[in-house]
């Protein structure tokens, strides 16, 4: 039979959506072409952009990613796409990828002020041990003033292989991912209330719960894939119910019961009604409370993560910072034993009246909520993202939900699951468990722990010592010592801080530009971040490499490279291997640390990290064998060019960290087989909710519930006030201004908006603001305004009808646009415990441009 | 030229007030409509601008309940003739365990 090659394309189409859709059609002809004369190649892979972890199936011809389609067979998305991932064949495609390194040069030498100029790997390299070198010995500087900032979006074996140089290498603690903007608050939520983290529940909670709760997540635009889901569970099955709870009107709120709009920060004040609703309707689950739970009360004075000198750390006498006497003041994170009683007692002051008075929320909105949790019959699913995350209390506010779910027991089972997305598709997999924080290490270990540096350094066959106890610079404290000249070397990559970061004008590009600071900036499109460095390297992406993802719901997921990167553009995973051969030992360690070990004595960095006979101990045959079941003589670049299965290598030597600690993931070469599976994975079997028995195989016969993350086995109920945000509007500046994101784009729009579709759907951020705030000032819809705070102004124009609506005195703007960086405005206050920035809480005024 | 394919899940009681309303707009098919009221679709569109512009009209159309994205290929020789085995599965051919 003939067909053209649009018909025969639309048939696949037709095909594809009808298997998705579980529909027959009729009368569509079943074709298929010979492998040959059709020419595209199909693999498995996974989705570039957020933490939900798509299953996609990737079409390869002549060497170009052609096709994309929701993978049927991928348990996470099951056929679906949202819109960007619709488009994932165009990301790796925009006409000014990066395909060579450039350095800012002035007559043929580098110069902080010259003009970028291409020159060779090599060169490259050339300088920038030359500036890791000169920090290294400055004595101001010093070992954390190496530093790196990296990504939630690095592959698994990427973000391993750069704790392994910073921290093993360099001896910096300095390393930290753009997932401390994003999910810090969660992680140390975790840690605080279990001991451990990560999620107990899956995304199979979405077909169980009978209610939903969403705190500050917008979904439907964020996560809209899964809130298909929860679209599906809704319309299937009527007794479901869905609770939105914002601090604007957003599209999630269109398919909700309840739409709970409330004042910014008093979260904090809903969260401690609901548990005194609890208490005082005895519907407290006291035999799960009894066996499980303990109880404590935090420190409250902890500050608002701003510079020392601001006046709001004066006062706080827990932030940590030094005092007059150089000690620390205090700790934001500590926190003493209370019994039951005591909470009680706290909480009980969050009546129903304060409540609605501080939160402005209709109190029959707040009851009907507060039932929800306490009904024992009802399964509760919450699900949060940034507005609980980027938070000055986002730890607390992260405690706070476990709360909730504590006190009635709805946790660690179908349906019952307070859960906390993530908005890159490695935040997990990558940044969290493999480690990459200033404080972190691989598996939930902490650089203050000795016991935990000994078990890193023979993991890593180094001598006792090799690993620094001293707290690298997070990422908002590494714009500040860029900017006080502390940080001499700084290597970003696959990120964007320039656009991202918060107070971009306060302090990170006074940072950047500091004659004190070399940047370099490892991307793939010449991003406001890479326009900012002195030198930039080109990077290969996505299918340009062989990759792991590990997503919000503990699912690792693997990919095979399909196509080679252009130009010089080479992966972050052989940028940081290659460096590390122009080190010996001896640059980079004392004397005394290398005296414990003289067999290491003479060797590169490359040699003892990466060829220390456990990362390189699969040769590079294994390629073939390993990925036989679907590719012929299948190999990647970097195994090409380090000569052994250097993915291989390297995560077998990251999952022995993990492997009999809760941690399990399976061997390397499952994953390349099987569409993930969610640790731990103990004898071949994944785990869908923790902390139960018969779920987790890591809670014994007979113990029921066990939060083995604490030695006691119990999580932590921890009584916490409200407490006001850090900078509030006022006469000057009299509006709340929010920052957050679209559904046509992703972050800083680097990839979505060389997605040609992408970019007309949505091609300038705008400000929403509510019709009478405009009127107010004049304004009319598409008008164009001036927005400013005390940091900063942008103009942009003004909406005040569309998707989003905010009450009146707030209003949102998206950070997606370069030519409007509403980060200029941003505060750099953060949560004191997880040093992350609340992006959606600062004072603003509009006026007409 | 791009060529893709959609989910679209009418409201109860919706569908053929969706069918005409998708019938207007340039470059979309139905080709499939499941007694629940879910669509297959596809959408055809000469340059970029036009397919993700389709796509939100789609999804505002009286009674859409939601709008998902399955395929999508984009085809620079669109009339060039192939051959094709009929009866095999119109679906990317995986090898081994993936499939």
């Amino acid at each position: 039979m003939k067909l053209t090659r649009r018909e025969f394309i639309k048939t696949n189409a037709i095909a594809a959506a009808a298997t998705t859709a579980g529909m027959s059609i009729p009368g569509v002809a079943q074709a298929a072409m010979p492998q040959s004369e059709d020419g595209v190649r199909w693999d498995k892979g996974v989705c570039r952009y957020c933490g939900t972890g798509c299953g996609v199936l990737v079409g390869v011809k002549d060497g170009r990613v052609v096709a994309t389609q929701g993978d049927p067979d991928a348990p996470v998305n099951k056929g679906l796409n949202c819109v960007k991932g619709y488009f994932l064949s165009k990301i790796m495609y925009g006409k000014d990828r990066l395909t060579r390194p450039l350095l800012r040069m002035k007559d043929g030498k580098f110069d902080k002020n010259g003009e970028f100029a291409p020159i060779s790997w090599d060169a490259a390299f050339d300088i920038m041990a030359e500036k890791v070198k000169a920090t290294l010995k400055e004595p101001t500087q010093g070992p954390n003033g190496v530093a790196m900032f990296g990504s939630g979006q690095w592959t698994v074996w990427e973000g391993y292989a750069a704790v392994k140089l910073m921290k093993a290498g360099f001896r910096s603690n300095s390393i930290d991912p753009n997932a401390r903007h994003c999910m810090a608050s969660a992680v140390a939520g975790f840690m605080r209330t279990f001991g451990i983290d990560e999620p107990m529940g899956c995304y199979d909670d979405a077909e169980h719960a009978d209610v939903f709760a969403l705190w500050g997540s917008n979904m439907a635009e964020m996560h809209p894939i899964l809130w298909s889901r929860i679209t599906n569970r809704r319309l299937t099955a009527n007794h479901v119910k869905i609770h939105v709870l914002s601090t604007f009107s957003h599209r999630s709120c269109e398919l909700a019961d309840s739409e709970l709009i409330f004042k910014p920060q008093s979260d904090l004040a809903i969260l401690n009604y609901i548990c005194n609703y609890i208490i005082q309707n005895k519907a407290v689950n006291q035999d799960f409370v009894k066996k499980n739970v303990g109880f404590f009360k935090g420190v409250t004075d902890i500050g608002y993560g701003l510079r020392p000198n601001h006046p709001l750390e004066q006062v706080a006498n827990n932030n940590g910072y030094p005092g007059a006497d150089g000690k620390p003041k205090g700790d934001p994170n500590a926190h003493s034993p209370i019994s039951f009683e005591d909470f009680a007692k706290f909480v009980s002051e969050y009546t129903l009246d304060k409540a609605h008075e501080i939160s402005g929320v209709p109190k029959d909105k707040l009851e009907a909520l507060a039932k929800a949790y306490a009904d024992p019959k009802v399964k509760v699913t919450s699900y949060w993202t940034m507005g609980f995350n980027q938070h000055t209390r986002g730890t607390w506010v992260n405690n706070m939900i476990y709360n909730v779910h504590l006190l009635v027991g709805k946790i660690s089972e179908p349906g019952n699951s307070p859960f906390s997305l993530t908005g890159q598709p490695s935040a997990c997999g990558t940044a969290r468990e493999v480690g990459t924080f200033a404080h972190r290490l691989p598996a939930d270990m902490v650089i203050f722990n000795p016991k935990h540096r000994e078990t890193a350094e023979k993991l890593w066959k180094l001598p006792a010592g090799a690993l620094s106890a001293q707290m690298g610079y997070h990422a908002v404290a590494q714009s500040r010592m860029l900017k006080d000249g502390k940080i001499g070397f700084y290597w970003t990559s696959t990120t964007n801080n320039m656009q991202a970061g918060p107070n971009v004008n306060g302090e990170i590009y006074p940072g950047w530009r500091n004659p004190k600071a070399f940047v370099v900036v490892s991307d793939v499109y010449p991003t406001v971040s890479a326009m900012s460095a002195d030198l930039i390297l080109p990077c290969a992406m996505w299918m340009e490499k062989e990759g792991m993802f590990g997503n919000a719901e503990r699912r690792g997921q693997m990919w095979r490279q399909q196509v080679k990167a252009p130009g010089e553009g080479r992966s972050d995973l052989w940028q940081y291997m290659e460096f590390s051969k122009r080190f010996k030992v001896e640059d980079v360690w004392p004397a005394d640390l290398l005296a414990k070990a003289p067999e290491l004595k003479g060797k590169t960095l490359y040699e003892v990290l990466y060829a220390n006979g456990q990362v390189n101990k699969f040769p590079k045959d294994e390629t073939v064998k390993v990925n036989a079941h679907a590719r012929t003589d299948y190999t990647n670049d970097e195994s090409d060019a380090f000569g052994f299965y250097v993915q291989k290598g390297l995560f077998e030597e990251y999952a022995a960290f993990g492997r009999g600690h809760a941690h399990d993931l399976a061997p390397f070469d499952t994953y390349h087989k099987v569409r993930g599976m969610r640790w731990p994975v103990v004898d071949g079997k994944e785990t869908l909710w923790r902390f139960r028995e018969g779920y987790d195989s890591y809670v014994k016969k007979g113990e029921g519930v066990r939060f083995y993350g604490y030695p006691d086995g119990k999580a932590k109920i921890f009584a916490l006030p409200y407490q006001p945000a850090a900078e509030m509007p006022d006469k000057d500046f009299d509006l709340w201004l929010c920052t957050g994101r679209v559904l046509e784009h992703w972050h800083t729009g680097s990839m979505t908006r060389r997605a040609p579709e992408l970019y007309k759907a949505f091609p300038d951020a705008v400000v929403w603001m509510h019709p009478k705030d405009a009127e107010k000032r004049g304004l009319k819809r598409n008008d164009v305004v001036k927005v400013s705070t005390r940091r900063g102004e942008i103009e942009l124009r003004v909406d005040t009808k569309g998707r989003n609506k905010p009450p009146e005195g707030l209003i949102f703007i998206p950070f997606f646009d370069e030519h409007r960086l509403v980060n200029k405005l941003t505060l750099d206050a953060t949560c004191p415990i997880s040093k992350e920035t609340d992006f959606k809480k600062c004072a603003a005024k509009v006026v007409k441009a | 030229m791009n060529i893709s394919s959609a989910i679209v899940h009418a409201r109860p009681g919706s569908a053929a007030v969706v069918q005409a309303g998708l019938a207007t707009l340039a470059g979309v098919e139905v080709h499939g409509v499941s007694p629940e009221g879910k669509m297959v679709v596809t959408i055809e569109s000469e340059d970029d601008a036009s397919n993700v512009a389709i796509y939100e009209r789609i999804g505002q159309l009286d009674g859409v309940m939601s709008a998902a994205m399955v395929y999508h290929q984009t085809e620079s020789e669109p009339e060039m003739e192939v051959s094709v085995e009929a009866g095999h599965r119109a679906m990317p051919q995986l090898q081994g365990d993936l499939k």
